[in-house]
């Protein structure tokens, strides 16, 4: 058939940008100054991809270390680093970072405005988070404090007192942990203020709250949840910081306070943070299994409630992590049902993704494929998360490998791998430049594959009744075949994300150019041009339905006549 | 299918805009905050230095914004754009009558489902007393058993201790039993229509005979303690004795038609002159 094309009067009209000729110092300080929302966006994209590796590698060492028993690749004390670096550095610097960044690029042009509600706040917002990461890794040269030891935090990514008190964690290392996330927590403030606000003010003509693209859905509720769970980790760090400098006893057992106190606050954040990282997944999911199927999302109601539900539910199953510290039977149980509670509309939300699927033209693209595995590893992750929230069952498994291997589920198999797709489906809009598509594909079988080598055994190590963070282990456990089996999957990881960088870069400078709509697709960041011009869109786009480009392209069978 | 006339972007208009213009204001804030933390840990002079820019930063971003937003004005090359498809043909996914047989076009009421899961509910319990009595001699053994996580002072009870009356496990027990028969009565008015044949059979003694099999092959994981102490036998027994009971009372209510094809302002019990007959118009 044919390649048509269609005109259509006063609508999304753009050009592609101009490039100037500009020295590198010129570019680079155009960069630092800008206020732009697409290149906030890039950063934080390049900022998170940048600590994947480190964090990656950091994993990797972790993996060298545990490969057999009685090994001494990395010493006890760094060893404690690394793991507590690994985590942090995952959840704040770039689970979070990127997600937001994604936000930041993409809701603007999705939503058919020129910026976001408060650019310069955009601005603020990254370079705060982007400062608060390098602190935090400053403390490895700036870490010995008062007395010669410390380095970098070793007390684990969620720090549990009294570990956490001068007397067992001298020196600046927890300080820095603390004071790094205080800061970057600020930037991660101010995004969601500036993403609530660009969504309720900010959209085109004919964009009602209905019509908008799950995603800017998703992460308007997202940014809702952050700005309710990031404060109390904020609280929680500044009574730390006064509990080992001006004589504070908030989580002080001996002195009155209480140790739980801190589990509380944490985890209050902890596990809706879990959510904050996994629904912009979701939210990925949402634009891609519909473009890669030839449908529409299924139930588009249904998933922005599911959405909202999630949210809700997830305010109240914190202490579901601290089922060992000895609740009362009544605290146990509410906190499993609420946790079972989450499934439902976790359940709702994976049905509709396949209903979508279902009788579709699915097509196999590396994007696509990287988000078939989410959904297949989602469900397996989020069936162990029911298995642990039965309070006796985790009682047996709490702190073992079972519990990393189901968090390393989500953290990796749902959200690590719907980043990728992201990456793969968005990047030509960003650069005008497709990703090599064999290259992807190598990119995704090598770490689906090194994945369920790895995480699929942790399970098993776990009802083996190995525990996380130790340093090393008795030859006489019988763990170490399977430890070896987790350490050779790490590292079939490791060469699938060098295959990822290398097809970042190449395609760049040698990859096919996009064109303004590659892959066929609905939403408006398609309408301008690739990469989009610093003003989006010059005229004001008008939408009648949730797939506006759906409705340009076909204009005999257009979405607003069934849309309610 | 109808082409569409190729038209090429002929007409190119210049046009201004004014976007915010780019500013170091936000990073020096942002620098100086970052030192102001990292003084702390260092050095009070870096803390000193982080206000200094703090205060810097503060006063350049009130600057960009007060009195007048600092704003670039922007060229805008606006050719008529071109939103182009390579698949123009649409497909409409077929669903035949046939094919929404199978969703439940009639159902019965909530209250059915109620009514059965109340029904079961009383009547699963003679077998589950009637095992106490006969094996451990006292009704209090299933209650105990079921509504243990009430009793929080216990530790590793002894059979006597099951066996005794405790309120708190009569309390939660009567909270479980009752929300759970509940439920699955509602469950069972939901599902009942869907079952293609001897909905009673499948729902009374397959569905139960399932569902002991499962909690059977997982219990020794989940409450290895509780494992110990339940007779699979009569668990099964009261299993089947809540399925039958409750299907029949459900099986008995009179059917009603669901309202899935109906348009969402009737479910909504909007009324509208004229909506019905526009909508399946545009249909």
């Amino acid at each position: 058939m044919a390649d048509q094309v269609l005109t259509i009067p006063d609508s999304l009209s753009v050009s592609p940008p101009q490039i100037a000729d500009e020295t590198f110092l010129e570019r680079l300080h155009g960069w630092v100054v800008t206020v732009d929302h697409k290149k906030l966006g890039i950063l934080y994209v390049l900022y998170s991809v940048f600590f994947l590796f480190v964090a990656g590698a950091e994993a990797l060492c972790i993996r060298i270390q545990l490969l057999r028993a009685h090994n001494h690749f990395l010493s006890a004390a760094v060893f404690n680093r690394f793991f507590t670096m690994h985590g942090t550095t995952m959840v704040f610097l770039v689970g979070m970072p990127i997600l937001f960044g994604f936000a930041n690029y993409l809701i603007p042009l999705m939503i058919g405005a020129r910026d976001m509600a408060f650019p310069r706040l955009n601005a603020f917002s990254f370079w705060l988070t982007a400062f608060g990461g390098l602190l935090l890794y400053f403390s490895f040269i700036g870490g010995f404090g008062l007395y010669g030891v410390g380095s970098a935090p070793d007390v684990g990514w969620f720090a549990y007192a009294p570990l956490t008190a001068r007397a067992f964690s001298p020196g600046h290392s927890t300080d820095y942990w603390a004071l790094a996330l205080i800061v970057s927590g600020f930037g991660t403030l101010g995004t969601a203020i500036n993403i609530i606000a660009t969504v309720l003010s900010m959209r085109c003509r004919g964009m009602t709250l209905w019509r908008m693209p799950l995603f800017a859905w998703l992460m308007f509720v997202v940014s809702g949840l952050t700005l309710i769970t990031i404060t109390p980790l904020t609280a929680a760090q500044i009574m730390l910081l006064i509990d080992r400098y001006l004589g504070g006893h908030f989580f002080d057992t001996q002195a009155g306070g209480s140790a739980v106190v801190w589990m509380h606050f944490f985890w209050i954040f902890g596990h809706p943070e879990v959510y904050v990282l996994v629904m912009p997944a979701f939210a990925i999911a949402n634009e891609i299994i519909p473009v890669f199927s030839r449908k529409a999302i299924f139930g588009y109601p249904a998933m922005v409630a599911a959405s909202a539900a999630i949210a809700f539910v997830s305010l109240g199953v914190w202490a579901h992590h601290m089922f060992t510290v000895g609740m009362t039977s009544v605290s146990n149980a509410f906190f499993t049902l609420s946790t079972m509670l989450v499934g439902v509309p976790t359940g709702i939300k994976i049905f509709n993704w396949v209903a979508t699927m279902w009788g579709g033209r699915i097509r196999f693209a590396t994007p696509m494929l990287f988000c078939i595995g989410f959904l297949f590893q989602f469900l397996l992750a989020g069936l162990t998360g029911i298995m642990l929230s039965v309070s006796p069952l985790d009682w047996q498994l709490h702190n073992s490998y079972f519990v990393i291997a189901h968090f390393h589920y989500v953290l990796v198999g749902a959200i690590v791998f719907n980043i990728f797709a992201a990456i793969y489906y968005w990047y030509p809009k960003a650069t005008g430049r497709m990703l090599s598509e064999r290259l992807g594909k190598w990119h995704f079988w090598l770490f689906l594959i090194g994945f369920h080598i790895t995480f699929d055994t942790m399970h098993f190590l776990g009802f083996m009744g190995m525990p996380r963070s130790i340093y090393t282990f008795e030859p006489d456990r019988g763990w170490d075949r399977l430890n070896m089996i987790v350490s050779i999957g790490g590292f079939i990881q490791g060469v699938a994300v060098l295959i990822f960088a290398v097809n970042l870069v190449w395609s760049y400078y040698r990859g096919q150019p996009a064109g303004d709509d590659p892959w066929d697709a609905w939403t408006l960041e398609w309408a301008t041009a690739s990469p989009p011009p610093e003003y989006n869109f010059a005229t004001e786009p008008v939408v009648r339905s949730r797939r506006p480009l759906w409705d340009l392209k076909h204009p005999e069978d257009p979405d607003w006549r069934y849309e309610q | 299918m109808t082409d569409t006339p190729v038209q090429q972007a002929a007409q190119v208009e210049e046009r201004l805009t004014h976007l915010p213009s780019p500013t170091a204001w936000p990073i020096l804030l942002a620098f100086g905050a970052t030192l102001g933390a990292a003084g702390l840990v260092t050095n009070v002079g870096v803390t000193i230095l982080g206000f200094i820019l703090v205060v810097c930063g503060s006063i350049g971003w009130f600057r960009q914004v007060l009195p007048h937003e600092h704003l670039e004005t922007v060229p805008m090359r606006a050719p008529l754009e071109r939103i182009t498809t390579t698949r123009r043909r649409v497909e409409h996914i077929e669903v035949s009558e046939q094919h929404r047989a199978y969703l439940p076009i009639e159902t019965y009421p909530v209250m059915s489902g109620i009514k059965g899961g109340i029904a079961g509910g009383i009547a699963m319990i003679l077998p589950a007393l009637l095992y106490g009595l006969i094996a451990q001699r006292s009704i209090w053994y299933p209650v105990n058993l079921l509504g243990g996580a009430g009793v929080a002072h216990w530790r590793n009870p002894s059979t006597a201790d099951i066996a005794a009356f405790h309120w708190e496990g009569l309390i939660v027990a009567t909270v479980i039993h009752a929300t759970t028969c509940l439920l699955v009565g509602l469950l069972y008015g939901a599902m009942l229509p869907m079952l293609p044949r001897r909905p009673v059979l499948l729902g009374g003694i397959i569905a139960p005979l399932l569902w002991t099999g499962l909690l059977h092959s997982s219990m020794s994981i989940i409450n290895p303690a509780l494992d110990e102490r339940i007779s699979w036998g009569w668990f099964l027994l009261s299993q089947v004795m809540f399925g039958i009971v409750a299907g029949l009372v459900v099986a008995r209510e009179e059917r009603i038609r669901t309202v899935q094809s109906l348009p969402f302002l009737a479910r909504l019990g909007i009324e509208a002159p004229g909506y019905m007959s526009n909508h399946e118009e545009e249909r």
